[in-house]
């Protein structure tokens, strides 16, 4: 909307970009203004497989909750999320992925 | 035309391994008998399930790669419906699924060779070439997901 997709992440789109400046000035805020840049994990690690047999690699992306995680917090890329979806609905079918938490 | 299927199966935990072996000669069989190929076989061993399937709580799994047709899948999978001691199961087409990996693996070399060839530098990487000396922050701080997260 504004430019700032990029930094996303922990205000979780909330706050307007003055809003957040004034309490920056402020001085004692939780966190500064700076926010790092996600890139999508399969990109950088050059992960092509995405397979729902590799528990390890997925777990991460279904935390506690056991919900997926959407691509805003992870920052997984459209075309990774896909695969990663599908990935992740074959493992719970075989049981490897719990569909919820108990 | 033949195709790749993988097959995974949960092999309920009171079967013993007699019976696991059983199963897998019965998927031999079927297979043989529709003109197919096991490729590959793997027992994964007894795992934990990640929730009850029917009171049981753990189970055996065994993946098996399958070269054939369909009818040959749609057969094991009828069969595998009505199997008591299979409690979950699934078949997966992976020849073309693995096809589009090659590309892009064989696609991505190809596009670095070049590049470096570009540049001067010998096509393929050297052995310690390109690491980064010392880090400037030694925790992974791509991914920020701590926050968040519901």
């Amino acid at each position: 909307m504004n430019g700032r997709k990029s930094f996303g992440g922990g205000g979780g789109g909330r706050g307007r970009a003055g809003q957040g400046q004034q309490q920056g000035k402020d001085g004692q805020q939780r966190r500064p203004m700076f926010r790092r840049r996600k890139v999508c994990k399969f990109c950088a690690d050059k992960i092509d497989d995405i397979n729902y047999k590799d528990t390890r690699l997925l777990m991460p992306f279904v935390p506690e909750r056991a919900k997926i995680l959407p691509r805003r917090i992870s920052g997984t890329c459209a075309m990774h999320q896909r695969k990663l979806r599908t990935a992740i609905m074959r493992a719970r079918q075989l049981a490897l992925i719990p569909y919820t938490a108990e | 035309m033949n195709r790749k299927y993988e097959l995974v199966y949960v092999v309920s935990p009171d079967a013993t391994d007699e019976q696991v072996t059983e199963l897998h000669t019965q998927v031999e069989a079927i297979v043989q008998r529709l003109g197919g190929a096991i490729e590959k076989t793997e027992n994964w061993g007894r795992r934990r399930l990640a929730y009850e399937i029917g009171r049981h709580k753990e189970g055996t799994y065994v993946l098996e790669v399958i070269d054939g047709s369909g009818e040959l899948m749609k057969e094991i999978d009828r069969r595998f419906k009505v199997t008591d001691l299979i409690i979950r199961h699934l078949v997966v087409r992976v020849d073309e699924v693995q096809g589009v990996i090659d590309r892009t693996r064989t696609k991505r070399t190809d596009v670095s060779r070049r590049r470096r060839t570009a540049r001067g530098l010998p096509a393929d990487r050297q052995p310690g070439e390109g690491q980064r000396g010392e880090p400037d922050d030694d925790r992974d701080d791509r991914f920020d997901m701590s926050e968040d997260m519901r």
